[in-house]
């Protein structure tokens, strides 16, 4: 037991020397000149860029505005993908009538619905919302559907034994029953709504990080790309970090025992 | 017999589509008696069993239950299921997979904690209410399911195979706590196993089905002394001679 | 719910009453208020339209472009990050000491490189090859290490009893082994290869299907954004039901266990 975990801490600190160390290659090629710092400003013009736009607020307005469209266009997601994915879960008729057209659905790029949600609602933060609602409902939807259908037939019989109501089963059984399946769902679901908050603010040049890089890439001000870039990368690691320990929470009747 | 009997199958047929699975079943179980049902497996006794909970309806005959049709789940009829690890809710600790039925039954909340931790230490599981059915063994989520079922105070306790997933030490060990709990809260038993042994050790009586359609083909009386022991109980010429006469029977339904 | 795996010559009657009543309520609304709208066109229209630019040439032309774009992507990431999976399953001194570094990387949203790629490259098939690379590399890797570490442990036993050399045992064992689950994240990754493809292409890059629907929008062209819509969708349904049926045909249900290769 110690021993695994000294060798787990040094796998660890092994792990971070090299992450230092491809951090200190990028300084090495970016002071050597090899490629123009146009192309790849170093690690630490980057990092003085991020500090800098911290301090005037720029670039904690663009996060906000980032964070923003993700999460509301996440949250509308979630909500009708949850509600919708539950009466397709509960009702064979309802599966019927949406199958064919969530097939369709399904596998279209999101990215596609942009123009016709521009030609609809402009280049408005509205018209981001939709398009982040509209991409990321299928793993949800899906991952519900798929959690509601797989309720042990056992616990219905308990369900019947016990004498519970629809709604009581659906509240104590189902929906607990299918609670894993749909919090997966929403955690590959923030992945896609960040990339998606990028590509709208990009091409609708809403306020966000999106537009920020693109702007500093037409302006070729490499190191304000990068650090928002770097920004974007800690907004990925940190929202789907903060979905897989509310997963681990709720869930943490599932990895007890054996 | 003068008292209405609490369980009376006449002529209870099922089919599922044109399978038939169960084809006129007859036998009266009156209040108190311990009851076990054997049979070659296919023979249809689990579904007896359903039926006898009301989680299934007869396409013919009748179920009565203190006379009345056995229509719907009754609060005071409860089953415990043989794959307890599939019968309990995963999510919710002991204390609260016992609160389900009490909840399902609409106790009041203030009421609800005492009782649990009664019948949790009931079922030999005192002090272990926090725990999650995963960090159970097999035989701590099998009592946990028994007190399940002993919170909707139960007059009729049916048991479908319970402890055949179980080790040998374990389901002795629980075969005495059932037969203790039985007789101390006088409660109706139907157990069904296809384990000869322990439904001789069990039971005051032994109803063996026949396969293909399931139908009764031999109801024994069991005239052991109580209370039974492991290993005297076991020697007595009584439980023997029954042995025997148990095993000639399903040697033959198999033939 | 996958249509596949419905029996045949089961129609959903029901199922497609939705999306037809749905179109005919369209058609009938337009066609009877007769308004004049930049956002929407009767369904016959965008039908006629969607028919004509498949048959002159045009969505054809856009759609090899972009998916030239997707496999190239697919190819240039993919095999990296496939070569990369085994490496890091097999030896996991090498896993361990990698994992802050990709752990680092991998949460960047591949559109935030888009601008980088741009600089890089410009416009063209560069940019979406590095950008479709970038997630497809990852994604490959991801599962492609899970793959080989989910190779029934009894068969690299094997191997060691048999005395195989590590490449043998790599060719001879782990490969026949992972294959099933190989095609498995082919076929993911080419579906996300296609969407992100079609993805930069509708935010900058001026080529293919992306760039057909949004030069449609601004050309107040309805009828043509409609039906490169419409088209988008089915190259996606068709990508994924032809690679989902080659699956079934070479692996069977090998290739949801993983296991019982030749």
């Amino acid at each position: 037991m110690r021993y695994l975990l000294t060798s787990g801490l040094m796998g660890r600190g092994v792990s971070v020397l090299v992450a230092a160390g491809v951090v200190w290659i990028w300084l090495l090629i970016s002071r050597s000149g090899a490629i123009s710092p146009l192309f790849l400003p170093g690690p630490d013009k980057a990092w003085a860029s991020l500090l800098r736009g911290f301090e005037n607020g720029v670039l904690l307005r663009q996060t906000l505005g980032t964070l923003q469209h993700m999460f509301f266009g996440w949250l509308v997601a979630s909500v009708v993908a949850v509600g919708l994915g539950s009466v397709i879960g509960i009702s064979p008729l309802a599966r019927r009538i949406f199958s064919p057209l969530l097939e369709f659905l399904r596998p279209l790029p999101a990215s596609a619905v942009i123009p016709i949600a521009i030609a609809f609602m402009g280049l408005s933060n509205a018209m981001a919302i939709f398009v982040i609602t509209f991409g990321t409902l299928w793993p949800i939807l899906l991952s519900t559907v798929q959690g509601f259908s797989s309720v042990e037939p056992r616990l219905y019989e308990v369900a019947k034994a016990l004498r519970m109501g629809r709604i009581e089963t659906i509240r104590k059984i189902v929906l607990p029953s299918a609670l894993p399946d749909i919090l997966a769902g929403m955690r590959i679901s923030v992945t896609a709504a960040l990339i998606l908050s990028v590509v709208c603010e990009m091409i609708a040049g809403l306020d966000g990080l999106g537009h920020y890089i693109m702007v500093s890439a037409r302006l070729y001000r490499s190191p304000d790309l990068f650090a928002g870039v770097i920004l974007l990368g800690a907004i990925g690691y940190v929202s789907s970090t903060l979905v897989s320990m509310a997963e681990a929470r709720l869930l943490r009747w599932r990895d007890r025992g054996h | 017999m003068t008292a209405l009997p609490k369980f009376s199958f006449s002529g209870a047929t099922l089919a599922f589509g044109q399978k038939p699975i169960l084809r006129n079943i007859s036998f009266d179980i009156p209040a108190g008696q311990f009851t076990c049902i054997i049979g070659a497996s296919g023979c249809g006794k689990t579904t007896a069993l359903r039926l006898a909970a009301g989680l299934y309806q007869p396409t013919q005959g009748a179920v009565l239950f203190d006379g009345e049709p056995m229509s719907a789940p009754r609060a005071d009829v409860a089953i415990v299921f043989q794959d307890y690890g599939k019968a309990l809710l995963p999510w919710r600790t002991a204390f609260g997979n016992v609160s389900l039925a009490m909840e399902a039954g609409g106790v009041p909340k203030a009421g609800r904690a005492d009782r649990i931790e009664e019948l949790l230490a009931l079922v030999g599981l005192a002090g272990q209410g926090g725990k999650y059915p995963t960090e159970m063994s097999g035989g701590m989520q099998q009592r946990l399911q028994i007190a399940r079922c002993l919170a909707q105070n139960p007059s009729v306790l049916l048991m479908d195979e319970p402890f055949g997933a179980l080790d040998a030490m374990t389901r002795q060990g629980l075969q005495d706590e059932v037969l203790e709990l039985v007789a101390r809260t006088q409660t109706t038993v139907i157990f069904v196993t296809h384990d000869l042994e322990e439904a001789i050790y069990l039971g005051d009586r032994v109803i063996g089905l026949l396969p293909h359609p399931g139908r009764v083909g031999i109801d024994v009386p069991v005239n052991l002394p109580r209370p039974r022991d492991q290993l005297a109980t076991r020697e007595e010429p009584e439980f023997l001679r029954l042995r025997r006469e148990l095993f000639d029977f399903i040697k033959g339904s198999e033939a | 719910m996958s249509a596949a795996a419905v029996p045949r010559l089961r129609v959903n009657w029901l199922g497609l009453a939705l999306p037809a009543g749905l179109l005919l309520a369209l058609e009938l609304w337009l066609r009877l208020s007769n308004i004049t709208t930049e956002s929407l066109a009767p369904p016959s229209e965008v039908f006629v339209t969607l028919l004509e630019n498949l048959a002159n040439g045009r969505l054809p032309a856009a759609t090899l472009k972009t998916l030239t774009g997707a496999f190239g992507g697919l190819l240039m990431g993919g095999i990296p990050g496939l070569l990369l999976g085994i490496a890091f399953a097999l030896v996991p001194a090498l896993d361990r000491a990698m994992e802050v570094t990709i752990e680092a990387l991998r949460p960047i949203p591949s559109v935030a490189l888009l601008p980088v790629a741009l600089m890089v490259f410009g416009f063209g098939y560069g940019m979406e090859f590095a950008i479709v690379g970038k997630s497809c590399f990852f994604m490959m890797l991801i599962l492609t290490r899970a793959a080989v570490r989910g190779v029934e442990p009894r068969l690299r036993e094997v191997s060691r009893v048999l005395r195989l050399s590590k490449p043998a045992m790599v060719w001879k064992i782990i490969l026949p082994a992972i294959l099933p689950r190989l095609f498995v994240a082919f076929r993911l990754g080419a579906s996300l290869a296609l969407v992100v493809s079609v993805t930069i292409e509708i935010a900058v890059n001026p080529q293919g299907l992306g760039y057909e629907i949004m030069t449609a929008r601004e050309a107040l062209r309805p009828d043509l954004m409609l039906a490169c819509f419409i088209w988008i969708g089915l190259v996606g349904l068709g990508l994924n039901a032809g690679l989902l049926l080659a699956q079934r045909k070479l692996f069977g249900r090998a290739a949801l266990a993983g296991e019982g290769v030749k």
